[in-house]
């Protein structure tokens, strides 16, 4: 009796549990892909997730700006195999150093921002949009537009150099896991570009300072990625138009020069148009941070002086000893009055922005680059506006104070990209101001101790060089074929 | 003498006074000197004259004819005759006989025998692995199965080794076995949280000691009954058990220390050799590469110098600006400080084990409780563990039986960094960035040394007290059964086992270390559970019919639960350096999350034999898991066997020589589930906080139709026995199969995502494995036994993804650093890279093979090649897999004294040296010293026949290529183990009341001989060396006691 007893609860142990239910067991910190957008609340952690995964280390979170610097003159590097110098010695190929991580990160993100797009207009099909929800969809799609820009500016050749030329795969929706895609070309991705910007522009807030908008995409950010858009496609009215449209809204102040170093220690600062927030224990790269990477070596416990400025940088910063914004320079571990390595990412004290060196802000776009933009744009248009020109340069030159501001006899264009040098040392723009303007790169490979071969480039390049471009990475070849015959040329 | 005499004559006495005679003795286990209860005592030739011995072993026999022949048997032991001559005290020592065909071993949901059972199994005893100083029983088996690669990966005490069966099954999910203990499947693997500061095996929870079997289940025919997670093979656990008789209680104590490494491990040039590489690296970019003068290049490579080690009480000077007048002076001159001293000790193992076991008619009980503690090479390193077992077995009145087994283990372990880290892995330190010209103390002050030094290593004098790791482990292990005989051939038997690994991981960097400085000092805290929870039942009936027809059927289900838990607090900007608590930081951080998979299972068993002559049986089992969509979640998996007792047979009966021989074949199915829970699920995941507010994106494409991977084995085997089966073996071909292979595709990733899981990969695993015993000498006195386990795998890959190549890299250490191809038709282990052909003799510049149509700058031995490795092509370069496997071992038992020695060995096949980039560097690393093989064998003027290329330092990246340089042949032949016992006569212990004692001494990896010299041969499972702690030498004391 006993016995029966017990083999019945034994049995019952299973039995109890109908099978299909004991088998569907379902993750604790993940939901179903399809259904994980539904309402206003899932877009903000869709566009959350979207804006944490732009502070990846592939993207701004590092590599993209080193990108920016490393290849642009304006950084130096003392010994090879600290990190990332393959950036600085061109040292690329499909299979090795091809830096891929660009790709694969952006287009990761890129399906998050079609994923978003495609379920908010599956919401609003359903008739039930909102003035927030399509400021989501606004979001994502200036949030796109930023990363086709980026995109095709490191895969494919300058717009005013061969618009007809490769771009990279145009890709609008989510895709399945056979998808195959192709290389679009640059004028069509820059035609996506546009539409993309120029869609989001009437459904963004133009609310500024608010908590809420801080650190997420506004009005006036699309229209400073608009203006930078424009100046690379030598639009120029259109650039200036969109500058303008920032500048003459007054929303956004530039620093005063005694507030300008301290600037670097303040987030969401006055200038501030589009910047991605950095927490400790979020994007947080800790020691492998933009911060550390401009540290002198041996700074503090981790650093490990992988870029520093370079001659030709500081000579142009020494045209005015008292120019403020060598209050963010440190000496580097060359000498103690050469004052190559950058705190702009650590703070002059080393607090960053929140206490840290490490966990800091990325400025994406600042007023200073919007009026610089507007400078150039006012100097070379169909018809030159030279006191524009001039006046939107001084408001910046004026950062130092010993030099004679310019004036529209005196200004230049050498002057303004010579200003945004001076003003945006590090924060990614430098090389791709270099390439579009078809300038010769000259590198300081002399500062490198003990002297390193470097085998991958010529001392100074220009933009004819095939490496000044991307390779697509043997990985994406071997996975994709249909893109293997549309590698750039001289990969 | 005279006493001799007198027996004798007392002999001769009794032989003339009485013919037939009474015999009394006592029967005793050779294992421990134990009473053997129940064994068999028979009078040869004479019908009904027998006895058993009693609960002491006794036993006692009258009317013996004094010249009569008695055989004594015992299942498992050998069966033994022993002429009486007249004797009436006989006492008899039976030894255990592996080779037994009657032996019984525990295979899936049952036991069997030997000599019967139709699939493919090795059984190792308890007495195979007992005198291994070892913290977990994988190690001890090394060499023991035909088959079976054992390996570990790290020296550090309680890491985690790895076992493959018969080859590589699988690309993307495990290719280890199944675990099963006393009928259940457990938790296993590695249990900790910590990466890449410390693995922590979970298998040590189980006290080696508490084992009385390992049944190892190659292949369909013996592990198809587990189903959809059987294809790697097997491994059946057994605990002890009590014997019949009265309470046995045995205490065992071993101390074992490891003085030194087992071989030598990129043993460094001295500091007056490195010194000179150093200037000479310098040196030459001056003059070669740069084309300055002798002086100049001088200058600045002593500038170098001076810079490095200036600090440190060092002057380098060089007169004739060559290195023929270079000379260490300064304030330290010609004293260096020993690091190995602050960094390795010897290391010390302890070990005691009591328990208590006894069985009665009704009961049966096995209680242990062990205490081990492991203090390793490294002054990082030490484990420690307590473990407790009751096995009780209760008979309910006649049909009725309860058994209850119950393991509650303790162990913590604390362990530093093995992966290439500059900062914090020792081995590497000592041997590639720890200068002896660097001190722990400033020289000039005597503050401790706080700065990185050149090479970026940490001072850990000063260091190690700076951080903290350790990862606990609870475990405790439940398993109840009931078993009631329904009928006579109908037994019921269900089974609940609860296992619960419960791991603590603590990780502390105080606010002065470099992985604390950022944050002001860390601490982490991580409790990780995986619970395992299984319910089995199962009918079993057994009938032989008409005498000759015996059937056995076996049907039942299975339910099983897995569940992982994990919890995560983590603090930073810590107040003080005294409290390394999460709870006083001054920021807090947590993380909490579970995950599980189910499985349902319906499993069967046929089995007939006619005259135990002819055996077929076959097995089927369907399995439902979680871990795959509802489309796909139930296979069927199953296999058929047959076995043939051919010595049965008429016709062998006059074939005196061949005492026992079987034929036996099986095939069947059974699989491996992915290893990810949720790998068909496309989801969302939220980790992706954006300013304190929850983020989340698409993480993944999955296919909602991914499957097991399905394992098609066929196996035949001869079995033999010869000369009355004094010499025993077995030889076995297997052939397996497997398919739709999970396999990471790569898609292309414009898709968002670099690969999606899909069923596509095949690869094949053939292989013969030969297993041999025997007695050379077998008599009263003496016993010399030896046995062999040889293994042959073909292992290749036969089909992947459109055809197209895997590049894949060794996942250990996490820094790929071996690089190898999955490509149709090659070796699952193909080494892929570039083929180094050396250096030139008159430049001393490296030279490689082009392997492609480009224009070649030279040629070497006739074939095109080129100085510039980026022009060479990479291709296979060789495989890992060795042609032949397997260990032997030879015993001698003389009086009580028992010599065994153990080796295993690999023949054939490389491995590859991820360290040899760093320790034989042509002038990447030129902060780092170098290698004694790298002095004796680079290029220089007076040495153009060298191995190496010249040293300069320009950077060259040659060495960092994965290329032929690096890749060694691995054959190696090693002592493993040499145990030298002995057991105290019985007259002696008697005195002491203890009923046998013994002492023993066990020597582990005390000699090796391999092919390449440079460092330990016996490698990780991807057969590369990186910078894992090496195995030591260890030198081991035990004592044992029964009472």
């Amino acid at each position: 009796m006993k016995t029966i007893k017990l083999i019945s609860i034994a049995l019952g142990i299973v039995l109890l549990s109908s099978c299909e239910g004991f088998l569907d067991v379902k993750p604790s910190n993940s939901a179903a892909a399809e259904t994980s957008i539904t309402n206003v609340n899932d877009a903000k952690v869709a566009i959350n997730g979207l804006l944490r995964k732009m502070t990846s280390s592939d993207y701004y979170g590092r590599n993209f700006l080193m990108y920016g610097d490393a290849k642009g003159g304006d950084f130096a590097i003392r010994s090879q195999g600290r990190g990332l110098d393959a950036l600085y010695t061109f040292n690329h190929s499909a299979s090795s150093n091809s830096y891929s991580g660009f790709w694969s990160q952006i287009y990761h993100n890129i399906l998050q921002a079609n994923n978003l797009i495609k379920n908010i207009e599956k919401i609003e099909a359903d008739g039930k949009g909102s003035v927030s929800l399509s400021e989501y969809k606004g979001q994502a799609l200036t949030l796109r537009a930023l990363m086709y820009f980026d995109l095709v500016r490191l895969y494919g050749k300058p717009y005013n150099m061969d618009k007809t030329s490769l771009g990279v795969p145009l890709v609008l929706e989510p895709l399945d896991a056979t998808a195959q895609p192709t290389r679009a070309t640059v004028e069509a991705v820059y035609t996506q570009i546009l539409a993309d910007l120029t869609a989001a522009e009437p459904i963004l807030s133009k609310a500024v300072g608010t908590v809420a908008i801080k650190g997420y995409v506004n009005y006036y950010a699309n229209k400073a990625i608009q203006a930078r858009v424009y100046l690379t496609m030598d639009r120029f009215a259109d650039a200036l138009a969109a500058a303008e449209a920032v500048i003459t809204s007054n929303k956004y102040t530039l620093y005063a020069n005694d507030k300008w170093v301290g600037s670097w220690s303040l987030q969401f600062g006055t200038e501030s148009i589009l910047e991605f927030a950095v927490y400790p224990s979020e994007a947080d790269l800790l020691t492998g941070s933009l911060g550390y990477y401009l540290l002198r070596q041996g700074k503090v416990t981790g650093a490990m002086g992988w870029f520093m400025a370079s001659d030709y940088y500081l000579a142009r910063m020494n045209q005015d000893a008292t120019d403020v914004r060598k209050g963010i320079m440190d000496y580097d571990e060359s000498s103690t009055t050469r004052f190559g390595a950058c705190l702009k990412y650590a703070g002059v004290d080393l607090k960053g922005d929140k206490g840290t060196a490490s966990a800091v802000n990325v400025k994406v776009i600042r007023l200073s680059e919007v009026y610089l933009i507007a400078a150039e744009a006012a100097l070379r248009q169909p018809t030159p506006d030279m006191t524009k020109a001039s006046n939107y340069l001084n408001a910046i030159r004026k950062r130092a104070p010993a030099l004679l501001p310019s004036t529209a006899a005196t200004v230049t264009l050498d002057m303004i990209i010579d200003e945004k040098s001076k003003e945006l040392f590090a924060e990614g723009i430098r090389y791709f101001d270099m390439i579009r303007l078809n300038r010769d790169i000259e590198f300081n490979d002399e500062f490198i101790s003990p002297a390193v071969q470097i085998p991958h480039r010529t001392k100074i390049i220009n933009r004819t060089f095939y490496k000044t471009i991307l390779p697509i990475s043997q990985s994406e070849m071997d996975a994709n074929p249909a893109i293997a015959s549309q590698q750039n040329p001289g990969y | 003498m005279k006493k001799s005499i007198l027996i004798v004559l007392s002999v001769l006495l009794v032989n003339i006074g009485w013919a037939q005679m009474r015999v009394t003795g006592t029967v005793t286990s050779s294992d421990d000197g134990s009473p053997v209860p129940y064994a068999t005592i028979l009078v040869k030739g004479v019908r009904g004259a027998g006895a058993n011995t009693d609960l002491e072993g006794k036993y006692s026999l009258s009317n013996v004819p004094n010249d009569a022949i008695l055989v004594i048997s015992y299942i498992g032991y050998r069966t033994q005759e022993i002429p009486v001559n007249g004797r009436s005290v006989i006492d008899i020592v039976l030894s255990p006989d592996a080779l037994n065909l009657d032996e019984v071993m525990v295979v899936a949901y049952g036991t069997s025998t030997k000599g019967t059972f139709t699939g493919a199994a090795s059984v190792v005893k308890s007495d195979a692995i007992k005198d291994v100083p070892s913290l977990s029983f994988e190690n001890a088996m090394n060499g023991k199965v035909a088959g079976m690669q054992i390996t570990t990966v790290s020296g550090q005490a309680g890491s985690v080794s790895s076992i493959r069966v018969r080859g590589i099954g699988s690309m993307n999910a495990s290719s280890d076995p199944l675990y099963v203990i006393d009928g259940v499947p457990v938790v296993s693997g590695n249990v900790t949280q910590m990466g890449i500061y410390t693995s922590n095996n979970v298998m040590s929870t189980i006290n080696p000691a508490d084992i009385e079997s390992i049944t190892v289940l190659k292949d369909a025919a013996a592990s198809s009954l587990y189903g959809s997670r059987a294809a790697n093979g097997v491994i059946v656990i057994t605990t002890k058990r009590g014997k019949l008789g009265k309470t046995s209680v045995n205490f065992k104590a071993s101390v074992g220390i490891t003085p030194d490494f087992a071989t030598d491990n990129f043993e460094t040039a001295t500091p007056e050799q490195q010194v000179e590489m150093y200037y000479e690296n310098f040196w030459n970019a001056g003059v070669v590469y740069e084309g300055k003068t002798n002086e100049v290049a001088s200058t600045n490579a002593l500038a170098q110098l001076n810079k490095r080690f200036g600090k440190h009480g060092y002057v380098f000077t060089a007169p004739d600006h060559t290195v023929n007048s270079l000379t260490i002076g300064g304030d330290r001159a010609g004293k260096y400080f020993d690091w190995d001293a602050v960094l390795f000790r010897t290391a010390v193992y302890q070990s005691y084990d009591l328990s208590v076991s006894g069985a009665t008619d009704n009961s049966n009980y096995y209680t242990s409780l062990s205490y081990t503690k492991d203090l390793g090479r490294s002054v990082m390193n030490e484990f420690d563990r307590i473990t407790g077992r009751i096995n009780l077995t209760q008979k309910v009145g006649k049909f009725v039986e309860f058994n209850t087994n119950v393991n509650i283990a303790r162990s913590g372990k604390e362990g530093f960094n093995d992966t290439r880290a500059t900062g914090n892995n020792y081995f590497l330190q000592s041997r590639n960035l720890l200068w002896p010209l660097y001190w722990p103390t400033d020289y000039l002050t005597g503050a401790p040394w706080t700065a990185r030094y050149g090479s970026y290593a940490y001072n850990p004098v000063y260091y190690n007290e700076e951080w903290e790791n350790w990862s606990n482990t609870l475990r405790l292990s439940v398993n109840e059964s009931l078993t009631i005989k329904l009928l006579p051939e109908l037994t019921f038997k269900t089974i609940f086992s609860y296992d619960n690994a419960q791991t603590k991981d603590h990780l502390y960097f105080s606010a002065l270390h470099f992985s604390g400085s950022g944050v002001g000092g860390s601490v982490s805290e991580m409790t990780s559970s995986n619970v395992k929870t299984v319910s089995s039942s199962t009918l079993n009936y057994n009938k032989t019919f008409s005498k000759k027809h015996t059937v056995g059927a076996l049907v039942g289900w299975e339910a099983e639960s897995n569940n992982f838990d994990f919890q995560r607090a983590s603090g930073t900007n810590l107040p003080t350096s005294a409290l390394h608590t999460v709870s006083t930081a001054g920021k807090l951080d947590a993380a909490a999350y579970y995950s599980g998979n189910n499985m349902l299972s319906l499993l069967s068993r046929l089995e007939y034999n006619y005259d135990n002559k002819y055996y077929i049986s076959g097995s089927y089992r369907r399995d439902g898991s979680s871990k795959l969509g509802p489309e796909a979640r139930w296979g069927n998996f199953w296999s058929v066997a047959a076995s043939w007792r051919i010595d049965k047979e008429e016709f062998m009966k006059s074939v005196d020589i061949i005492s026992s021989m079987r034929l036996r074949g099986s095939y069947g199915v059974n699989g491996t589930l992915p290893t990810n829970n949720y790998g068909w699920r496309s989801l969302t995941t939220y980790t992706n906080k954006y300013m304190e507010q929850p983020g989340g994106g698409v993480s993944s494409i999955a296919d909602p139709t991914l499957s097991w991977e399905n394992n098609y084995t066929s196996n035949i085997a001869l079995e033999f026995g010869l000369l009355k089966q004094r010499i025993t073996g077995s030889v076995e071909y297997f052939n397996r199969d497997s398919k739709d292979l999970l396999q990471d595709v790569p898609i292309s990733t414009v898709t968002g995502f670099f690969s999606t899981l899909k069923n596509v990969g095949e690869i094949n695993n053939r292989g013969i494995e030969i297993e041999l015993s025997g007695d050379i000498i077998k008599n009263d006195n003496l016993t010399w036994s030896a046995g062999l386990t040889a293994s042959h795998v073909k292992s290749k890959v036969t089909k992947l993804y459109g055809g197209q190549d895997i590049i894949w890299y060794d996942p250990t250490g996490g820094d790929s650093r071996a690089k190898f191809i999955y490509r149709e038709g090659e070796s699952t282990l193909a080494l892929y890279g570039r083929e180094w052909a050396g250096v030139e003799r008159e430049t001393g510049k490296n030279l490689w093979y082009l392997n492609n149509d480009k224009t070649p700058s030279t040629t070497v031995n006739g074939r095109p090649a080129t100085y510039n490795y980026q022009e060479a092509s990479e291709k296979i370069i060789g495989d890992i897999h060795p042609k032949l496997f397997g260990g032997f071992n030879t015993n001698v038992e003389w009086k009580g004294l028992t010599l065994g020695l153990n080796f295993t060995y690999k023949l054939g096949g490389y491995t590859y040296d991820a360290a040899g980039r760093d320790i034989n560097d042509d002038g990447y690393y030129w902060e780092r010293i170098m290698s004694k093989d790298a002095y004796d064998n680079r290029w220089t003027p007076e040495n153009k026949d060298a191995k190496y290329p010249m040293r300069i330092a320009i950077d060259l990246e040659d060495v960092n290529q994965r290329s032929t340089r690096h890749m060694h042949k691995a054959d190696y032949l090693r002592l493993k183990t040499i145990t030298l016992g002995y057991n105290i006569p019985k007259n002696i212990v008697k005195m002491a009341k203890i009923s046998s004692a013994r002492v023993y001494f066990n020597g582990s990896n005390l000699w090796t001989l391999a092919a390449y010299k440079v460092y330990d041969p016996e490698v990780n499972e991807y057969g590369t060396r990186g910078w894992e702690l090496p195995i030591g030498k260890t030198y081991t004391f035990g004592v044992e006691f029964t009472f």
